[in-house]
């Protein structure tokens, strides 16, 4: 039977456990994000214990991911954003590390997983949605959905379409990611797949562009978890920087 | 799709959350202050090293011109100094022509009226001798011919004429 391109996102059940009625069994998606979790801790607390002004590599790497985090923030939060920081650079590096170790050979991407990135995509926006009804109280529910300056005319049509725009930002969020890092794998699968049973003989072309698609998947890998993080910040600062505020209050 | 296959999806959920509550609080509690800390001092120690770099460098720009200033009131000292030196040396050398020329002048004068002095002396004497000769020879031809009043009247011509005749 030929093997399928999409047989390395199937998952085992290796240790079945249930918790009050709940499946939490463990599958090799769940041991990576362990060793996801391991390796980033590793990383950053290893890092953060050195505190050299002058840096070592170890030091200089982590620190390079966390001033990228800051700068992404102060890009687009500004300095209140900063509170988030904690929450927006764990979510970063997660997303990263699972994008970056799922393409060593024989390990598991978590992030294509539509589950694991609809609950990120879920979660970051109803954080957003809390954060303006804490700020701004109930008047954000309308302001999000009528832009500033809309003629009184407009206001039926505008509500619709700004509705399924709001809708569209967690599911995009959630998609983006699932599909960006399904598809590249299913890429590598099938070149690989290509490379099997072409044969030495001719086997060796998709062989290369293996190798190739693997050295975009890294930068892939990398863009996706950034755009992750750009939107995440720009849907939280949306929150309280709400549209237009000030035109409202006058 | 193996990804669509729901019956995982309670476990993946359980694992994720509590995988990212977990590194939520590792790196919250361990990891970024250290790290933030360490950046922002690295900012704040880069900040404070620029401006002392410009603090000590206007520090030198101003210790140049002050130099400089120093440097040129020191020149114009040793001219000013130089110049007087120059005058002064130049008076000491004139005062000193002057008393020579005085003291040669005096040394002249005295020595111009020594030699006045000696001559005179000397045409004293001579007259002196002269008159004593005269009177000699005088007494001689008076002695020898007293009677004779040619003469006598002789000799008295030759007195007169001898006192007549000038100093010299």
């Amino acid at each position: 039977m030929e093997e399928s391109p999409l047989h390395p996102f199937e998952l085992h059940n290796y240790i079945p456990i249930t918790l009050g009625g709940l499946d939490i069994s463990i599958n090799k998606a769940v041991i990576m994000m362990w060793v996801v979790v391991g390796v980033i801790t590793l990383l950053m607390v290893k890092a953060s214990a050195a505190r050299r002004l002058v840096p070592g590599k170890l030091q200089s790497l982590a620190e390079m991911l966390v001033d990228f985090i800051r700068g992404i923030i102060m890009d687009t939060m500004g300095k209140d954003g900063m509170k988030f920081f904690p929450l927006i650079a764990t979510l970063f590096l997660f997303i990263l590390f699972c994008n970056l170790l799922g393409l060593i050979p024989g390990t598991y991407t978590v992030t294509s997983q539509i589950i694991v990135t609809a609950v990120f995509a879920i979660t970051v926006y109803a954080l957003s949605l809390l954060l303006g009804l804490m700020f701004h109280g109930i008047k954000f529910i309308p302001a999000i959905l009528i832009p500033p300056g809309t003629p009184w005319w407009l206001i039926p049509l505008m509500m619709p379409i700004e509705f399924v725009s709001q809708v569209a930002r967690p599911v995009s969020l959630a998609v983006r990611l699932f599909a960006n890092m399904t598809a590249g794998h299913t890429i590598l699968g099938v070149l690989f797949g290509l490379a099997i049973s072409g044969g030495l003989l001719i086997g060796w072309l998709p062989f290369a562009f293996t190798i190739a698609m693997n050295g975009l998947e890294v930068g892939i890998a990398f863009i996706q978890a950034y755009i992750f993080t750009v939107l995440t910040c720009v849907y939280l600062g949306d929150a309280f920087h709400l549209h237009g505020s000030e035109d409202h209050a006058h | 799709m193996p990804q669509f296959e729901s019956h995982f999806f309670s476990s993946l959920i359980f694992w994720e959350v509590v995988s990212f509550a977990i590194l939520f609080f590792v790196l919250y509690k361990f990891a970024f202050p250290g790290i933030l800390g360490i950046l922002e001092e690295r900012e704040k120690k880069i900040k404070d090293s620029l401006d002392q770099a410009e603090r000590h460098r206007s520090d030198a720009e101003r210790k140049l011109k002050e130099y400089e200033a120093k440097l040129n009131a020191a020149a114009k000292e040793a001219d000013g100094i130089l110049a007087a030196a120059k005058e002064r040396a130049q008076r000491l050398l004139e005062e000193n022509e002057q008393r020579l020329t005085a003291e040669a002048e005096r040394i002249k004068g005295d020595a111009a009226r020594a030699i006045e002095q000696e001559r005179r002396a000397a045409i004293q004497d001579i007259r002196t001798q002269t008159t004593e000769l005269a009177l000699m020879v005088a007494e001689k031809v008076v002695q020898r011919s007293l009677n004779d009043a040619d003469h006598r009247r002789m000799a008295d011509d030759a007195l007169d004429a001898l006192a007549k005749s000038p100093s010299r």
